[in-house]
């Protein structure tokens, strides 16, 4: 293929994996999946009901590698039976947000409901209002995720199939938005009442906050906050990992010879250490900004 | 103070045997009936291999929730996910080597699969759960039955390879039609999420037995909506009628799942402030 045409559909597809890290984060951060769940499920049994949705569909990976399977399966069906792409790829988005709602709502259901001894109410407006935001963003993420996949199969004539490579995308997808995203939901915004930086303190935990700057808070109120930088950073990095691991191979092409699939190789490998390196130097420098964490006898002399 | 249960065995209304016996004689002869009836009435009845596969998904639900209840918490998509890799291996191994013995002689070997796995979690990880062994056995088994059932239900067959006359495929058998094509990967992510989901969605110190197992099987129907899609382009299998049938069972799933939430939530309100500090204590 031109090396000009691979380029432009790998800037596509890094667009759409972009879009797809941003709305996968923004969908666990609605229903509070993931790693910010424990405390949201700890909450009412120290005393702290709260109108968040629990959403425990399993880790981010498997929910996204769910959603993302069924998609590409049934965009492959209808493309066997003749179906246009870009009809095939919405309607298989379609049946995966439907599928997701369904999970949804019974762990939000289910999880609330096994918590009667500590008086945890069911709140069925949550049930209306946050179940079609979890399916959007589902179906942005899920759409998107076929995009990469199905330009994947079509233009770079990828050996695995639609619904394999759905599934493994959907994978990396959840890992990233779980690894990446779940840092700025959990510690900055379940724990806004405690000072910046201060750590989980065992006494704190399950004390989440929950009220907002008027009523009560919840899920939406938290993909509003994360929306501002855990969603972009999530998308960013995800783009990044698309963008990054195709270009090494359009420029250095394996199936011309195999002297470029060893530069391939070593172009990853020289990514890789820079990335360790340049991650190594932010974080050193922002040690040096902001200095140590303080220790409690300086907080009580302050 | 575990999220995860009680740290004991769980309290259990239907016996787990009975749902052991459920899970293997239900998916066997869901799986058989389907072979046999789509030779000879039609293509039709392949959805009785999807209604195997919900008798695994019950059955495995059911295991999950016993050996959960020591604790597990986030151990509990693990268990699933290991559940249905282990049934992979086993159906691909047991269909190709097995011919018509295929589905019994995969579940024999994810059976053993599931004891080394179960020996190992307890003699090497020292995790010391009383019914580790046990578990991890019908776990692998449950995880084989739903991969089997599934397939069957896409295919109309659980034939391995491909049935060539005159250097003419007359027959797609799984690899090429289940394997190849990737739907196995829905299979396993569908059917795994259909075991560990469940419990994982009702954890929490009131969880039912039956609460869970009902939600087991509006899952189950969605695997089996999801297998329905694919067997509509497929010759040996039809997915109008799987489609139909999983809709009515993810109805009847989901109504007698949410009455059973209405029945053990603390209370159930269209909206309202949070429970006061007097109703707390």
């Amino acid at each position: 293929m031109e090396p000009l045409t691979s380029m432009g559909v790998l800037a596509l597809m890094g667009a759409a994996a972009t879009i797809a890290g941003a709305s996968e984060d923004l969908e666990s951060d609605v229903g509070s999946q993931s790693n910010p769940n424990s405390q949201v499920q700890l909450a009412p049994q120290m005393m702290y009901p709260h109108r968040i949705y629990n959403k425990a569909v399993s880790g981010e990976p498997p929910s996204n590698a769910l959603m993302c399977a069924i998609g590409g399966t049934t965009a492959s069906v209808l493309m066997t039976t003749g179906a246009s792409p870009i009809l095939a790829l919405i309607i298989g988005s379609i049946v995966a947000a439907a599928v997701h709602g369904t999970y949804s709502v019974t762990s939000y259901f289910g999880r609330s409901a096994s918590q009667k001894r500590f008086k945890q109410p069911i709140y069925l407006d949550l049930i209306r209002s946050h179940t079609p935001v979890i399916m959007g963003y589902a179906f942005i993420t899920t759409f998107c995720i076929l995009v990469v996949s199905y330009l994947m199969v079509a233009v770079m004539a990828h050996p695995f199939s639609l619904p394999l490579l759905a599934f493994i995308w959907g994978i990396a997808v959840g890992a990233i938005g779980s690894s990446t995203g779940d840092v700025h939901y959990g510690a900055e915004r379940e724990f806004q009442n405690v000072e910046f930086g201060s750590g989980l303190n065992a006494a704190n935990s399950g004390n989440i906050v929950r009220k907002a700057e008027s009523g009560l808070r919840n899920g939406i109120d938290n993909s509003w906050f994360c929306a501002k930088f855990g969603g972009p950073a999530t998308g960013i990095a995800f783009g990044m990992v698309v963008f990054l691991s195709g270009w090494i191979t359009v420029v250095f092409d394996p199936s011309i010879s195999e002297v470029m699939g060893w530069e391939s190789i070593i172009a990853g490998v020289a990514m890789v250490l820079l990335m360790v390196m340049w991650n190594r130097k932010i974080e050193v420098d922002a040690r040096n900004a902001f200095g140590p964490y303080k220790s409690d006898e300086e907080e009580v002399a302050a | 103070m575990s999220a995860g249960g009680g740290g004991g065995g769980a309290h259990e209304a239907i016996p787990q045997n009975n749902i052991i016996a459920f899970g293997v004689i239900g998916g066997l002869v869901g799986i058989y009936a389907a072979y046999f009836l789509v030779d000879m009435v039609g293509p039709y009845m392949s959805f009785l291999g999807a209604l195997g596969a919900i008798c695994g998904i019950i059955w495995g639900a059911a295991a999950v929730r016993r050996v959960a209840n020591y604790g597990l918490g986030t151990g509990v998509p693990s268990i699933g996910m290991l559940a249905l890799g282990i049934g992979v291996i086993a159906t691909t191994f047991g269909l190709a080597v097995g011919g018509i013995a295929g589905p019994v002689v995969a579940l024999v070997f994810a059976s053993l699969i599931g004891l080394v796995v179960g020996v190992l979690a307890n003699k090497v990880l020292n995790m010391g759960i009383p019914i580790m062994v046990q578990s991890m056995i019908e776990i692998a088994g449950a995880g084989a039955i739903t991969i089997v059932g599934l397939s069957t239900s896409m295919m109309g067959t659980f034939v391995f390879f491909d049935e060539i006359a005159n250097g003419m495929i007359i027959s797609q058998g799984v690899a090429s039609g289940v394997m190849t094509t990737g739907y196995i990967a829905v299979i396993f992510i569908a059917g795994g999420l259909a075991i560990l989901h469940p419990f994982n969605a009702n954890l929490g110190p009131d969880e039912k037995q039956d609460r869970t197992l009902m939600l087991a099987l509006e899952k189950g129907a969605i695997a089996m909506i999801i297998a329905g899609i694919v067997a509509s382009i497929n010759e040996g299998a039809s997915g109008s009628l799987t489609i139909l049938i999983g809709l009515a069972l993810w109805y009847i799933g989901f109504s007698g799942f949410y009455d059973r939430v209405k029945r053990d939530a603390y209370d159930v309100v269209g909206t309202g402030m949070l429970p006061s500090k007097e109703e707390l204590e």
